[in-house]
């Protein structure tokens, strides 16, 4: 029994490992990127955390992690929402591209991982991802969207966006300390 | 009419118009800021009414941008109003923090919500529960 704990304890950690991997290296690998590239980024970004949430609150009987799961749900929304108003009042159609077909692939991958949780293992393992996930898009955003954004209002927004993924990473770690 | 009448009469008239001339001095004097009078308890009774007179409430504003109440602590007197404007991108409320006895409503991007204070309170908003903010009523 204990051998086969440490096995799944193993392969939870592992699998999270890979998530932020996933992630971080999607991230690391940019091109030169145009504004409606930066766009299509920044919209798959928000929509994977949402993605990920929404599988939080059909799996999740944690009330911390399902508060959270909220959270990110509603924060991510807001700034799809003002992203897409603003891309519309430029009249910028955010464009695919490598980064954000990446990015797609590997939430992909995160969901499909997370649905396979027990329950026992859900939190830890959907916390942990957000724990990185979050610090991952936070660097991505710093160096290399809001520096390669050419619109001034593309760059305030995305520059707008880093106070409210530092405190979803801060709220994500505190909670992270209470989940074995 | 003999002369000394005319006289008398001349003197009489001087004597009313000078006398008109000094009361009207004497009560522009007693108008006057600086002047000294016996109406000198009038403004003493309108200063000491104006002491027991409270001030006019003062509006205070609080910005809610980058994830901060700013100013975080302010200070106030009791029946002032204080309006939070949410200058950020996701939805923000403000919440009395200890026995949660007033809460705004749910404040969207550019919406705001004004509340007159009675007391100090901690508040924090209870969606990011991480952003907390004072107010100090003096």
């Amino acid at each position: 029994m204990k051998t086969t704990t440490k096995k799944i304890k193993t392969w939870v950690a592992s699998a999270t490992v890979l998530t932020v991997m996933l992630a971080s290296s999607a991230f690391a690998q940019t091109p030169k990127l145009t504004d409606p590239e930066i766009a299509s980024v920044a919209v798959v970004a928000n929509q994977n955390d949402i993605g990920f949430a929404d599988i939080a609150k059909k799996k999740s009987k944690n009330a911390d992690v399902l508060k959270f799961a909220d959270m990110m749900s509603a924060d991510h929304k807001s700034v799809i929402d003002q992203a897409v108003a603003l891309v519309t009042k430029l009249k910028v159609t955010p464009k695919d591209n490598p980064l954000s077909q990446k990015l797609s692939s590997d939430a992909a991958n995160t969901r499909k991982m997370l649905e396979s949780k027990s329950a026992k293992d859900f939190d830890k393992a959907y916390v942990d991802n957000e724990v990185g996930y979050h610090k991952a898009v936070i660097s991505a955003v710093e160096t290399i969207l809001v520096p390669q954004a050419q619109n001034a209002e593309l760059k305030a927004l995305l520059e707008k966006v880093v106070p409210i993924l530092k405190m979803h990473l801060s709220h994500c770690e505190m909670i992270q300390k209470t989940i074995k | 009419m003999s002369l000394a009448v005319i006289k008398l009469k001349n003197s009489i008239c001087f004597i009313l118009f000078f006398s008109v001339v000094l009361f009207s001095i004497a009560f522009l004097n007693s108008c006057s800021p600086n002047g000294q009078s016996d109406f000198s308890s009038v403004p003493k009774a309108d200063t000491a009414t104006k002491a027991n007179e409270k001030p006019a409430p003062i509006s205070y504003t609080v910005e809610i941008k980058a994830m901060k109440f700013e100013p975080e602590e302010i200070k106030v007197h009791a029946g002032d109003t204080v309006t939070w404007i949410n200058r950020d991108m996701v939805a923000h409320n403000v919440t009395e923090e200890g026995t949660k006895i007033w809460t705004s409503d749910v404040l969207s991007p550019d919406k705001s919500w004004r509340m007159a204070v009675t007391k100090s309170a901690d508040y924090y908003c209870n969606i990011h529960t991480g952003m907390k903010g004072k107010i100090i009523v003096e």
